[in-house]
């Protein structure tokens, strides 16, 4: 039995997007961040950080414990091969994860998000209730992240209150 | 509709702008640049198109569609298609 619905916003990450430079490929990235990027859209993961593929040589990265100036630090390690943008203040990464997860996000993803067609670790970068976001899923609790641009994050609140009807209450306020 | 973005899969064309017929090639000079502008065949038939997808990977693509049908042969990325 799963556990009941909850969303939550993931606290405490750091965020930059990754662009290769022309003619560079993943494998390149891989070398100087000892962590090669997926070349679909896919998440890859170590201890320190998950990158999601969202375009041709673009990833999101995200850190689990966010500090300043750590797309900094990322650029750095990727100068002259990638550009590096900090994200931190610009997405929010919604946790959506427990009983009815992959429904609620069905009810506003134009994408087939059943397991069979959308397993741990796929990702996508799309629209739910014309806001952009990209998700991915985490684990097969079901755990999905949702990452959409901050000042929509009321906006998407609404749709999950009108389209969860009797599901569980965040359990944190969704800023 | 839905179109097959090469990097995403297949998605609802409302994920996408469109620009219309891939062939015209901007001249280097201003020699023809009034038919690259304005002049286009409106084919009735398969048509290479390019389409943007702006709510998902935003790269250009080059999607082959038949005009009269609506029917999607394939899309391809803009960077790498031949003109
Ligand atoms: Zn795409």
């Amino acid at each position: 039995m799963a556990e009941p619905l909850q969303i939550t916003a993931r606290g405490k990450v750091a965020l930059a997007t990754v662009m290769a430079r022309k003619g560079v490929d993943a494998a390149a990235i891989g070398a100087s961040l000892g962590l090669t990027p997926p070349t679909g859209p896919l998440t890859a993961q170590d201890e320190t950080m998950t990158l999601i593929g969202v375009g041709p040589g673009a990833w999101l990265a995200i850190s689990e414990y966010g500090q300043a100036g750590w797309a900094a630090m990322l650029g750095g390690k990727l100068a002259g091969i990638a550009s590096v943008s900090d994200q931190t203040s610009g997405y929010i990464v919604l946790r959506v994860s427990g009983e009815g997860a992959g429904d609620l996000l069905q009810k506003g993803a134009f994408i087939d998000l059943d397991r069979t067609a959308f397993g741990v670790g796929a990702a996508a970068t799309t629209v739910i209730a014309h806001i952009g976001v990209i998700l991915w899923k985490v684990d097969d609790a079901p755990t999905f992240d949702v990452a959409l641009f901050r000042s929509f994050a009321d906006s998407f609140r609404d749709w999950i209150a009108a389209s969860a009807p009797g599901l569980a209450a965040p359990s944190s306020p969704v800023r | 509709m839905r179109l097959p973005c090469p990097f995403c899969g297949d998605r609802d064309a409302s994920e996408f702008v469109y620009r219309g017929d891939a062939a015209p090639v901007r001249p280097a000079t201003s020699e023809g640049f009034y038919d690259y502008v304005y002049l286009r065949e409106n084919p009735a038939g398969p048509m290479r198109e390019h389409w943007y997808h702006a709510q998902g990977c935003r790269n250009w693509l080059v999607v082959t569609r038949d005009t009269r049908t609506h029917e999607v042969f394939g899309a391809v990325l803009a960077r790498g298609a031949a003109q």
